[in-house]
């Protein structure tokens, strides 16, 4: 009875983590790719969309291990559930903005992504660590592509520094969102899926984005004050859903015409 | 048939006042190959051109290295078809000049070898 | 001399030698062959513009990573033809901000499809199976280019092609074997884009550009002699899968061994194209304009940050 129950306990943590971590692949992934055909250059346009094909595989390879946990299938829990009953972090779905605050923004989601795969890497998990090893592996040249980004926006001056600026000062405020968990992390330590607690994980993203941010003349010591006011440490509240409801629509612009095999 | 040295500057002084410069790429498949030329691209430095090298010509294709080299780099043999002319046969360098080997072999109740069977003998346990 | 050197390089083409970027070349050769692949360099990324609008709409997971590639790869088409383009382009002092800029004023042409709408996501299905089929066969029959940057670059294009057919395939088998609805959204949509499938061939009359392009063998194939190969590949498969083609004179003329068919309106095709004047052109122009324009901003960073000091 108590190992089912147990089971049962930790599959619906589990899935609930996974669903987090696909939302958020799935709306980044979703608001990169509004960006074919429009991105600055041509060869740039190319590799952008390579990034954003990345994260939307990703985003496949959590819904099918939430599907393994007995969540459903992995395109149901891609597209049919309600905005809210998603658990991605609100940066993740914010309209695209310019290219400084898309470059900025996939930065810092990246660089915290990285964080917490590094930590579930070290997962009791044979499954997860094993995903989380992929991914970072993947996400490597995510991180290479838009640091080089940021850091050339910065120091480049002018407009664009400026407009890097702007971004970093719309992005901030969701930060402490972004760096928290939709499940309780505590539980997700005690149950060997994640290696560090909380605050760590928040340390080791700051630790990660300063010299970077600071190359770029972005006032990155404003991260760790904006983190310390809003500590986050149980669930993550859901997010607030207009953001997510409009995506989500026109995510389900043809599936919404009827049930069919597409 | 090739531009004049004249026609060849021009080019590339309007090329100097262009920001982005002309990248060649070439792409190492696995540690075994050589790097072989795959395209160009329009890149601001070296570094972005590798970046962008990665997704523009790799997609599809695995490879360990790429190598990135400014166009006015790149150093060619001119359009000169008597550059290239080897005109008289060279088999005494070649293995197909040594096809009576065999026969001879035979007379001594022996065989030829070929280079592929000494291979697979020293890889052999 | 200029003669001379003119009939030597004729002789060259005859021979059925390759030309290279940097050989001597007539200027209307040059001219010809720049005209060709800036319209399809641009063509590729013009055509993103009606694909790309499903990517956030597709259905499933896979489809949306697959469209999303194979948007991809039309871009990079676009990257590969354009830096053909830009090489011919060089010694008239061209780069590639103007060869860009002359998608906004209208200098150079992109192809009358993709000044169309696509409406529902039958339009992506039927535009990966049928208008990449038909520039599969348009891209195919340039294989044998004379000059030889160009057929490097459709070696590669075509092989990404294998891809983009199968995907295109793949969608609109799942609406033919699907709800009665989905087979209609198919009919529909290949009623809409039937008649703008065979203009992109072109016209049937040949200008004296192309029979220049000929005897310079730049390409082999008339307009007309791809729009019958088109036909007699794809006629059967559109009918395999119950599909109704929207032209009741269609039929193959078997003394002539040709494909009849109610003629598209050559000359309003031509002038949607030439003015661009199509339903969506004007729109995706402007696309063009923000992706290019509004965002130098952005690439002229780039050129100030590789001198900026390292901090």
């Amino acid at each position: 009875m108590a190992i089912e129950a147990d089971a049962r306990v930790r599959d619906a943590i589990l899935g609930g983590l996974a669903l987090q971590l696909a939302d958020e692949e799935l709306f980044l992934g979703h608001r990169d790719s509004e960006w074919l055909g429009l991105a600055p250059e041509v060869e740039e346009d190319v590799a952008f969309a390579s990034i954003a094909q990345d994260e939307v595989r990703h985003a496949a390879f959590w819904y099918e291990l939430a599907e393994a946990c007995g969540f459903g299938q992995a395109d149901a829990l891609a597209f049919d559930r309600a905005p809210s009953e998603r658990r991605h972090a609100a940066l993740c779905a914010r309209p695209n903005g310019d290219w400084a605050y898309t470059v900025l923004r996939h930065y810092l989601y990246d660089a915290w992504d990285a964080v917490r795969l590094a930590a579930l890497a070290e997962s009791g998990d044979e499954v997860w660590a094993n995903g989380a090893r992929r991914m970072l592996r993947e996400e490597h040249y995510h991180h290479l592509h838009m640091e080089r980004w940021v850091v050339d926006l910065g120091r480049a001056g002018g407009e664009a520094a400026e407009r890097l600026r702007g971004a970093f000062a719309a992005l901030l405020p969701d930060l402490p969102d972004l760096a928290a968990f939709a499940v309780d992390p505590q539980a997700l330590v005690d149950l060997g899926i994640l290696s560090r607690p909380l605050a760590d994980l928040r340390r080791a993203f700051v630790a990660r984005v300063e010299a970077t941010l600071s190359r770029a003349g972005v006032p990155v010591e404003e991260i760790a004050a904006t983190l310390a006011a809003h500590p986050r440490e149980g669930a993550r509240q859901a997010a607030p859903h207009d953001d997510a409801a409009a995506l989500l629509e026109t995510m389900n612009g043809v599936r919404s015409l009827g049930a069919a095999v597409w | 048939m090739a531009m004049t040295q004249v026609e060849k500057d021009q080019v590339h002084e309007r090329a100097r006042h262009t920001s982005y410069d002309v990248y060649e790429i070439f792409v190492q498949a696995s540690d075994l190959d050589p790097h072989v030329h795959v395209g160009s691209l329009l890149a601001p430095s070296p570094e972005w051109a590798l970046q962008l090298a990665r997704e523009n010509f790799l997609r599809r294709a695995d490879a360990v290295n790429i190598w990135a080299v400014r166009r006015s780099d790149v150093h060619a043999t001119p359009d000169d078809p008597d550059w290239f002319a080897r005109e008289f046969d060279r088999k005494y360098r070649d293995v197909s000049g040594y096809a009576d080997n065999a026969r001879r072999w035979k007379r001594f109740k022996a065989q030829a070898m070929n280079i592929d069977d000494v291979i697979a003998d020293v890889r052999k346990e | 001399m200029p003669e001379a050197r003119r009939e030597a390089f004729m002789a060259r083409i005859r021979r059925g030698e390759k030309i290279e970027a940097h050989d001597w070349m007539p200027d209307d050769y040059r001219l010809l062959l720049l005209r060709l692949i800036h319209m399809h360099a641009v063509s590729e990324i013009m055509g993103a513009y009606p694909e790309k609008e499903w990517v956030p709409k597709a259905p499933t997971l896979r489809r949306k990573m697959s469209l999303m590639a194979k948007v991809q790869d039309e871009i990079g088409h676009g990257q590969l033809l354009l830096r053909v383009a830009e090489d011919l382009a060089a010694p008239l002092g061209r780069d590639r901000i103007e060869l860009m800029d002359d998608v906004i004023t209208g200098r150079v042409k992109f192809h009358n499809v993709f000044h169309m709408e696509a409406p529902t996501w039958a339009d992506a299905g039927i535009i990966g199976w049928l208008v990449d089929g038909a520039a599969i066969i348009t891209q195919t029959a340039l294989l044998d280019c004379s000059y030889a940057p160009y057929a490097r670059v459709l070696k590669r294009i075509c092989a990404e092609e294998s891809f983009h057919m199968q995907h295109g395939e793949s969608i609109i088998l799942s609406l033919a074997e699907g709800e009665p609805w989905q087979r209609e959204m198919l009919q529909e949509a290949l009623n809409r884009w039937w008649e703008a499938i065979l203009f992109f061939f072109g016209p049937p009359v040949v200008t004296d550009a192309a029979r220049r392009m000929m005897e310079y063998r730049i390409r082999s194939r008339t307009n007309e002699e791809l729009r019958q190969k088109f036909l007699t590949r794809y006629v059967p498969r559109i009918r395999a899968v119950g599909l109704e083609i929207p032209d009741s004179a269609l039929r193959f003329d078997e003394e002539a061994g040709l494909w009849r068919y109610t003629e598209p309106d050559w000359e309003r095709w031509s002038r949607v194209v030439r003015e661009n004047i199509g339903p969506k052109s004007q729109e995706r122009i402007a696309l063009r304009r923000m992706a290019h324009q509004d965002q130098a901003w952005v690439r002229e960073a780039l050129v100030r940050a590789r001198t900026a000091a390292v901090v």
